[in-house]
């Protein structure tokens, strides 16, 4: 049976922990004096409050964490993290209508990026602050810092975090699991502050470099411009959010492997190769592709232009230093393409993964050979290892599920009175975790327009992608209820 | 501290499993994928897969950082191939399991060390060596003897007819006038308790009492527990236990040993001196009546398979076999077993987990034990000078609530230690501890 009372207990832990984050966004709230503060503080009462019941009620419960407790806390951490980190917006009417609020903070989480604000300048400080901070925490994962300071979470925290890491097989850094996340969530916090630094030197001021710093890190794309990067006409500070988005969108164990000395291990690493390559392949014949059709008049900006909208949207950042809508068509349906293809496994990008797209590529090639050679052996090979038949397999369930869910909420988009261009944009975008979408969600408007069953809808599709499917699909599946 | 364990068998499954909830950062090596996801999924551990013996792959376990390397894959070169490599990587302790006795004479240790090979364990021999211990006195489940047995635990089971039963630990004190044992901890129904003054004996408890020689008679006595010599014995499976069991008795006891494989009863038959080695099914009531079943003082029944084990241990209690001893690697058996009345319950993988346990523990330790039927561990510290278990009489030291000091020895003398006893450096202390309680109770020794 499942074990509630844990669930319970994980939940009330991690509430209180969301609290204290409202409160840091308080105190920013309160340096500029701004009349969003008291609903910060109700807001941050709410949460420890209800968090501390929780915690205190059942900290007694049994704590054996399994399969089944491990999938239900890692999909109600996150739905539960949304509900309550919707408040701020809500009480301060900041975002009047629940469901917007709803989606606004859902999509905040899985650093999504989709956005339904009109006039994002018009924000308190504190608002916007919460809004980048809540793509930070969802960026490296909820369950992934719990795990790093919460030392109760020791038993059992493997099931989380194979839960909610992406990637199929996640690496660890450190023979305990407290340890590999401590590990993460300082290069995490490392490359945070280094990318602030650089943005404040290039010239934005120290909120908003803060602001961007953790969006870029969490490949979310929420920008406290409306106008998103564009608003920056600076060459040096697009090209350091190019560097750091690239750099959240690959896999983190290489960045440790880099921070430790190892580089070996980086250039090694196959799906590495594949992510450099495919952006500079694709970045290249966008760049020509812009520079010969007359979009753009230089050749720095061709370049720069290409490689922001590439990396921002197979990262799945979503940022928009330019609207590839209005680019040759050609190019449009390529950077459609890329709302599949996401980031690396272990990065904080979302997505199909390069690793599974990869493997997939690989196994259809293969299956020509093996059709000329029925009996050979013919292993699909990664990081010159063979991948386990179970690997595979479960690669193959997790695009073709991805691609149902997509084809299925098309159709549901479509009903809603959208064409073709938007039911497939917005689809693609939220459920890969991007921000912006093609047709009446692209990169130049937003989700404001969807309706409120849309907007729910959609919200549910960020969860599922962020999650990579499997752990939200299951707890809808009947194996998992049966005992 | 990092450990890291080469081979996932038995041994390397447990090991891990133990080291992992006693907080280390442990990493395990081996080449079968399929069985390191297994445990990767349930523990808190980093798994490898590649082969002990590859340099590469024990780079990528980060062998030079490693404070103790143990090899325990499925065969005895391999496991030493593996600790030498391990050390010359840079492993600060290196542990190799072996299955040749000669390895381990006094005179080939030196030879192993400068080799890079730290210390070897054979959980055969000693398993044989706990066999050995347990048929000199019966009534017992488990002995376990300290500083040549000054100090001795016996893990009795407590019946109906024990006079003790029905009384609280402070009513059984004050039946004598010397206090010459400690219950430091009693296993009911599966749960392991630390007994303080007023937790009552029950029916089917499994007492641990620390004793000195002296004490024992009363320990019996007060357990109702009828002395007797073992003469004859018979051995129920020519494995490597069987035969290392069947050349330590062999001098003292009777000792027919019946093995269902001829060609290896041959073989036995050759090696083995004064054993009447017997080749049949040792499940067939008829041949065991043949061999005399109902004169036999003890019956061991130490076969690869340990339900056979099990059941045959039940089948000669009935025939009126008065001490049984059970062979029982699957551990999820081992509460059954115990519960079902089998004598003393023989587990490798606890053996060899307890030894290599004590090289994992900071603070002087001279003698690690795990119990079989508990998951408690006793330990011999030897307290440090200016530590903090020196610092007071124990009533007055705050004692950690899942642990019991049961004994001290003091230059040669044993002494069983009441609340009024003072611990004073150098003194080995057996203390009694629950996995919670080790560390610390460890720092209190350091």
């Amino acid at each position: 049976m499942l074990n509630v009372r844990v669930v319970l207990l994980v939940m009330g832990l991690l509430l209180v922990v969301e609290g204290v984050f409202m409160l840091l966004s308080a105190l920013v709230a309160a340096g500029y004096g701004e009349y969003d503060m008291p609903y910060f503080l109700q807001s941050a009462l709410i949460c420890i409050a209800t968090g501390g019941v929780l915690w205190l009620a059942n900290h007694k419960a049994p704590k054996s964490i399994g399969k089944r407790e491990g999938y239900v806390i890692v999909t109600m951490v996150w739905l539960v993290f949304s509900f309550f980190g919707l408040l701020p917006f809500y009480l301060s009417k900041a975002i009047p209508s629940f469901t917007d609020a709803f989606f606004e903070t859902m999509s905040g989480f899985t650093t999504t990026g989709s956005s339904i604000l009109n006039d994002i300048e018009a924000l308190p400080h504190g608002i916007l602050f919460w809004r980048s901070i809540i793509q930070w925490l969802g960026g490296m994962g909820i369950i992934v810092l719990s795990l790093a300071i919460l030392p109760v979470l020791g038993v059992g925290g493997m099931q989380l975090f194979m839960a909610e890491v992406p990637g199929p097989v996640p690496d660890k850094l450190h023979p305990r699991i407290a340890d590999t996340a401590k590990r993460l969530w300082g290069i995490y916090v490392v490359y945070t502050a280094v990318e602030t630094i650089l943005l404040w030197g290039g010239g934005m001021t120290l909120f908003d470099a803060v602001c961007h710093s953790f969006t870029t890190m969490a490949t979310g794309g929420y920008s406290t411009k409306q106008a998103s990067v564009a608003f920056y006409d600076s060459a040096f500070i697009q090209y350091v959010i190019i560097v750091f988005m690239f750099v959240a969108g690959a896999n983190f164990t290489l960045s440790y492997s880099a921070f430790m000395g190892r580089f070996k291990r980086i250039y090694k690493d196959e799906e590495f190769k594949y992510y450099l390559g495919f952006v500079l392949l694709v970045s290249a014949l966008v760049a020509v592709v812009l520079y010969v059709s007359g979009d753009v008049d230089t050749v720095e900006r061709a370049i720069r232009d290409s490689l922001f909208q590439v990396v921002s949207l197979i990262t799945t950042t979503g940022y928009a230093t330019a609207d590839y809508l209005v680019w040759f068509p050609t190019l449009s349906i390529v950077m459609f393409m890329l709302m599949f293809v996401g980031g690396s496994a272990g990065s904080t990008g979302g997505g199909i993964k390069v690793m599974r797209i990869v493997i997939l590529l690989k196994n259809a090639y293969f299956e020509l050979k093996r059709l000329i050679h029925p009996n050979a052996v013919i292993p699909v090979r990664f990081n010159s290892k063979a991948v386990s038949s179970q690997v595979v397999t479960n690669v193959l369930a997790f695009i073709v599920i991805y691609m149902l869910i997509v084809g299925v909420s098309m159709i549901i988009m479509s009903v809603m009175g959208y064409n073709l261009d938007t039911s497939i944009g917005a689809v693609a975008t939220c459920i890969g975790n991007i921000g912006p979408g093609l047709g009446e969600v692209g990169p130049a408007v937003n989700f404001a327009h969807v309706p409120d069953f849309g907007k729910w809808f959609l919200s549910f599709l960020m969860l599922i992608g962020r999650l990579e499917i499997f752990t939200v699909v299951l707890l809808f599946s009947p194996y998992f209820w049966k005992n | 501290m990092r450990i890291i364990i080469a081979g996932a068998g038995e041994v390397g499954t447990h090991v891990a499993k133990m080291m992992c909830n006693a907080n280390h950062d442990v990493i395990l090596i081996d080449d079968n994928e399929e069985r390191l996801r297994q445990i990767d999924a349930h523990f808190d551990l980093m798994t490898i897969v590649g082969s002990v013996s590859s340099i590469e792959d024990l780079k990528q376990a980060n062998v030079s950082s490693c404070d103790l390397f143990i090899a325990v894959p499925p065969y005895e070169e391999l496991s030493i191939m593996s600790a030498i490599l391990a050390k010359k990587l840079g492993a600060k302790v290196t542990i190799a399991r072996i299955n040749n006795y000669e390895y381990l004479l006094p005179e080939n240790k030196e030879f192993f060390k400068q080799l890079g090979v730290d210390e070897l364990i054979y959980p055969e021999q000693l398993a044989a060596k706990e066999i050995r211990t347990s048929l000199k006195r019966v009534g017992i489940r488990q002995q376990i003897d300290f500083s040549d047995g000054k100090l001795i635990l016996y893990g009795v089971k407590i019946r109906d007819n024990a006079p003790i039963v029905n009384k609280t630990l402070a009513e059984v004190a004050e039946m004598h006038d010397q206090k010459l044992y400690n219950t430091v901890a009693i296993n009911r129904e599966g749960y392991t308790i630390i007994p303080r003054g007023n937790e009552t004996f029950r029916h089917n408890d499994l007492a641990y009492f620390i004793t000195t020689p002296e004490g024992a008679k009363q320990v019996m006595e007060d357990s109702g527990k009828e002395q007797f010599d073992v003469k004859n014995v018979m051995i129920l499976g020519g494995s490597r236990i069987g035969k290392k069991v069947a050349q330590r008795l062999e001098g003292y006891y009777n000792v027919k040993l019946i093995e269902i494989d001829r060609d290896k009863s041959t073989r036995l038959a050759d090696t083995l001196e004064s054993t009447l080695v017997i080749n049949g099914d040792g499940r067939n009531l008829e041949l065991l009546k043949d061999e005399g079943i109902k004169k036999m003082d003890a019956f061991v029944a130490v076969t690869a398979n340990s339900e056979v084990n099990i059941l045959a241990c039940q089948l000669a209690k009935k025939m009126g076999v008065r001490k049984t001893v059970a062979e029982v690697e699957n551990m999820d058996y081992i509460d059954l077993a115990e519960n079902i009345g089998i004598g003393t319950l023989i587990n490798k993988k606890l053996i060899a987990a307890s030894y290599i346990y004590r090289y994992t523990v900071k603070a002087r330790v001279s003698h690690v034990k795990c119990l079989t039927s508990s998951e408690a561990e006793v330990l011999e510290f030897v307290a440090s000078e200016g530590s903090k278990i020196t610092k007071g009489r124990l009533s007055e030291l705050k004692l950690p609530k899942d642990v019991n000091v049961g004994g001290v020895i003091r230059s040669g003398q044993a002494i069983i230690v009441t609340g009024n006893t003072q611990i004073i450096p150098n003194d080995k202390v057996v203390v009694f501890a629950m996995p919670s309680g080790i560390r610390k109770i460890e720092k209190m020794f350091s």
